[in-house]
């Protein structure tokens, strides 16, 4: 192995003897949470190489004697840095192209592929005019979409909702959360025209780094991904520039005046705690389908969403953990060390705080997962041509004879949100403090 | 005691002073136009006329500014919010924002907007029939467009047509004056206007003001989608919602705690192992794809007939007491079971868990040690003890009473507040939204309180002083 640093025997023994190490050792002893977790692996393995498993393209074909990769090139054109060339474009691949040989995936269907042929198949009835190879195997729906492409493609947007989503609640609960819990309703002092410069430059920032390019990042939006996320990553910036650029320009010179340099206390934990509770106190529903109306339908609009609604409950973890653990003697220390209480924050209480956080994580990706499937269940927020595994089960009320519709989707949902809850579980074991010897 | 609870239920007035602020900007955003929905316009129809339109604006409450102030930059007039149609008034802000200089915009749009007002005034003959509809058509993307490039497209086309037929060119003139102000607009640019930031302020005559103190004082308003009371509507869909519910969390409660105590009494048994599999798994089950399965099993023709998939049931005129609730109930079945199943599980493994660690303490050893019989163990001292996480989840009840189930009242069609407020959200039925969600918020505060002055009383450590 040459890219794992060599250590010495007695940094192996004191690496074993470490919280995580620990943690880890706990985890694997529970069965039922590792096996969901390898599990989670494989789903996740399926999630990345979709285009793999079920495209209509050739995975590798040769083509007049050139060998390519339709699927790769799939990729670079959809990042708007190449075009198919004239002989590729907007063909029926199985039957335009006349190719020498191709290797297919092993799903022939992409699941927006629509199968006059074969409307509403059923998995286990005869498939006319199918062979073994172009079967349908979990059968069809209403336009002959390939209900096995469709789990496969829904599983990567099942994941990604899941990560995202709970990567911006992480985000922002961790940010907030910490701030409140390990400086409390006492701790947090700065000078009076910090204050005020700050809270008067926000809108100055918000105003110049959103307000007035509300066009450019309404028109980006309708354009790719990409440019929407640089557009906002210039917003951002600007919002955050002008704000740094009072905090170190303008306030140190002010500060010296005694009036305006007053320190005084910001109550962060009386901030928070009343944010949380206007956020709680509307049912989550209600509040992500009010949000959801405003916004054209978009995948990711709806994980920013649940994102933004879902980062309550870390925050309250992180919080309620930074308020014990602020009180340990080890932040003591670092204090008498002349440690400031921001790094004493970041490097010494934070990492020991995440536990709780994990194992909300865990749930909060079930919840995401479910929550995003509720949604395209109900036909909202999810674009009318994006097959998740939601959609396909809502397909199957207008058409209850289609059994297939109602099983297979509503069983990807139901696994994968158990084996992300029996993960959670599975970390509340292993962190359990009780159980600690 | 007393104190506290007074002090709790000041709080939740900026509580919810900020809650009814953050839906009404949500609401608001939302795509739509009420005024043009209530009038029964289409898209394809003809356009409502104006005088119509500021009617319905104004009986609506519309014509005011939203809020009380407003940030924006100093190209923006502070009387934008006349602009009667919405389409209009967010083109107008989209042109602003291209060339930033307010007056000569404001003259161009009355000129574009006189334009087209008169193309509906011409007779139509036999010779400018095709030439109206064209010469309508392009007006109109005169006011709704604000891309450089369109508009001049838009002038492109017209004039032919305006010049195709005699009676026609007589809107010649107006015509020249329209692109003779629309060149004003793009020459005399003050875009520099867009970055200064402004701060208008309204006072107490906005929507917000309004909408609010009527709201205090109960009187929620009309609905938007038929115009009835909004208390009446939500009178007849609470029912529905309160029934399910109760009947819902009865059973919940009446099952889940017995079998929660029984569980953790069986621990370490296969038993209790089969049964904490099936509780996790029922837990873990989506309730939308439950209802669905059991639709398509259940309730066709072709596999088990045992229910009917939809709605709660004709029941006549004069249909007896009994048979009111064997039709009703029949219909319930389902919906009741789904609603119930999941937080049943819940609860069941929320009541084992706490009983679990009451168990393990001193004193419930201490009380065997001194010959207590078993139930009186469990039930007298045991079981007071383990009740904070349900009294936590006691909490939630009234929210779901309100949001109801809105994914089981949409599968089974029932008509409950779940759906009530799907449709409002969707429509956009402003009054009824911000009157469900503010009802919701306040339930929901009151369940804490409920839940923390429940705390005390189940457990005298716990006192707020």
């Amino acid at each position: 192995m040459f890219w794992r640093k060599k250590l010495t025997a007695k940094e192996l023994e004191e690496k074993e003897k470490s919280y995580w190490a620990y943690v880890k050792r706990q985890f694997k002893k529970n069965k039922r949470a590792l096996f969901s977790l390898y599990f989670v692996f494989f789903l996740g393995l399926i999630a990345i190489f979709a285009d793999f498993l079920a495209n209509d393209k050739p995975i590798l074909a040769s083509y007049k004697g050139t060998i390519s990769s339709p699927v790769l090139k799939s990729y670079v054109v959809g990042l708007g840095l190449g075009k198919w060339p004239v002989h590729f474009q907007n063909v029926d691949w199985k039957k335009d192209v006349d190719f020498d040989w191709t290797v297919y995936p092993p799903i022939p269907y992409y699941p927006s592929n629509l199968d006059f042929e074969c409307q509403y198949c059923s998995p286990t009835k005869e498939q006319q005019g199918k062979t073994m190879r172009f079967r349908h195997w979990l059968g069809t729906d209403d336009i002959g979409r390939d209900v096995t492409a469709g789990m496969i493609h829904g599983t990567r947007i099942a994941f990604m909702v899941g990560i995202v989503a709970m990567g911006l609640a992480c985000i922002i609960g961790i940010f907030l959360g910490s701030f409140a819990g390990f400086f409390g309703d006492t701790e947090f002092k700065i000078s009076r025209i910090r204050l005020i410069l700050t809270l008067l430059g926000s809108f100055f920032a918000f105003f110049y780094g959103f307000f007035s390019r509300s066009y450019i990042i309404g028109d980006a939006i309708l354009g790719s991904n990409l440019t929407f996320i640089i557009q906002m990553l210039i917003s951002f910036g600007i919002f955050f520039g002008i704000l740094a650029l009072i905090n170190l320009l303008l306030v140190p010179p002010l500060k010296k005046i005694p009036a305006l340099g007053k320190r005084i206390t910001v109550p962060l934990d009386l901030i928070l705690t009343r944010m949380i509770e206007v956020i709680v106190s509307i049912p989550t529903l209600v509040l992500i389908l009010a949000v959801v109306a405003i916004v054209e339908p978009s995948i990711m609009w709806v994980m920013i969403i649940i994102g933004l609604v879902g980062w309550t409950g870390i925050a309250r973890f992180i919080r309620a953990e930074l308020l014990r653990i602020r009180n340990l003697e080890y932040i003591e220390a670092s204090t008498a060390l002349g440690f400031s209480r921001f790094r004493a924050m970041m490097k010494h209480a934070i990492p020991n705080a995440l536990s709780p956080v994990l194992i909300a994580i865990a749930f909060g990706v079930a919840s995401a997962i479910l929550t995003e499937s509720l949604l395209s269940f109900l036909g909202i927020g999810v674009p009318t041509e994006v097959i998740t595994w939601g959609k396909l089960l809502s397909l199957a009320r207008t058409a209850p004879q289609a059994w297939w519709l109602a099983i297979f989707p509503g069983f990807a949902i139901f696994i994968t949100v158990t084996l992300f809850n029996l993960i959670g579980e599975g970390l509340t074991d292993a962190l359990d403090p009780r159980l600690k010897q | 005691m007393l104190i506290y609870i007074l002090k709790r239920i000041l709080i939740f007035i900026p509580t919810l002073i900020t809650i009814s602020i953050l839906i009404f900007m949500l609401s608001i955003l939302a795509p739509g136009d009420p005024v043009e929905k209530m009038l029964g316009a289409t898209p394809e129809g003809d356009p409502i006329p104006p005088v119509a339109y500021n009617a319905m604006r104004k009986e609506l409450g519309m014509d005011l500014p939203t809020f009380y102030f407003s940030m924006s930059s100093k190209a923006y007039p502070d009387t934008l919010y006349r602009i009667p149609k919405q389409a209009h008034r967010e083109n107008l802000a989209r042109l602003i924002g291209e060339h930033g200089n307010w007056p000569e915009i404001d003259k161009y749009f009355k000129k574009s907007d006189l334009l087209f007002n008169s193309a509906y005034k011409i007779e139509r003959d036999s010779l400018n029939g095709k030439a109206l509809i064209k010469i309508k058509e392009f007006a109109e993307l005169l006011l709704i467009r604000y891309r450089d490039r369109d508009i001049k497209r838009a002038f492109d086309k017209l004039k032919p047509q305006i010049e195709s037929t005699p009676s026609t060119a007589a809107l010649m003139p107006l015509y020249n004056e329209t692109m003779q102000s629309y060149n004003n607009v793009t020459s005399n640019q003050s875009k520099w206007k867009n970055l200064v930031p402004a701060f208008i302020w309204y006072g107490k005559d906005n929507q917000y003001h309004r909408w609010a103190s009527k709201f205090v004082v109960g009187d929620f308003g009309r609905s938007y989608q038929d115009k009835r009371p909004i208390a009446d509507k939500i009178g007849d869909y609470l029912y529905w919602t309160v029934i399910l519910t109760f009947i819902s969390i009865l059973m919940t409660y009446l099952i889940a705690v017995p079998l929660g105590v029984f569980s953790a009494r069986m621990k370490d048994t296969t038993q209790d192992g089969v049964l904490t599999t099936i509780l996790f798994i029922l837990y873990s089950l989506p309730s939308f794809w439950i209802a669905t399965l059991l639709i398509t099993f259940l309730c066709q023709p072709d596999y088990l007939n045992w229910f009917p998939p939809y709605g709660i049931g004709e029941v006549g005129p004069d249909a007896g007491f009994f048979e009111t609730i064997r039709i009703r109930g029949y219909h319930m079945i389902l919906p009741l079971f789904c609603w119930t199943y999941a937080s049943l599980a819940f609860l069941s493994r929320q009541m084992r868990g706490g009983m679990l660690s009451v168990l393990q303490q001193d004193y419930i050893r201490t009380a065997r040690a001194k010959g207590l019989s078993e139930k009186k163990v469990i039930w007298k001292h045991a079981f007071r003890n383990s009740l904070l996480p349900i009294i936590t989840l006691f909490a939630n009840i009234f929210p779901r009473m309100i949001a109801g189930s809105i994914v089981i009242e949409l599968i089974f069609t029932i008509p409950g507040m779940g759906r009530l407020l799907f449709e409002a959200i969707k429509y956009p039925d402003h009054p009824m939204v911000f009157t469900i969600v503010m009802l919701a918020a306040f339930l929901t505060m009151i369940g804490y309180l409920v839940a923390d002055i429940l705390y005390a009383v189940v457990d005298p450590r716990i006192t707020y002083k």
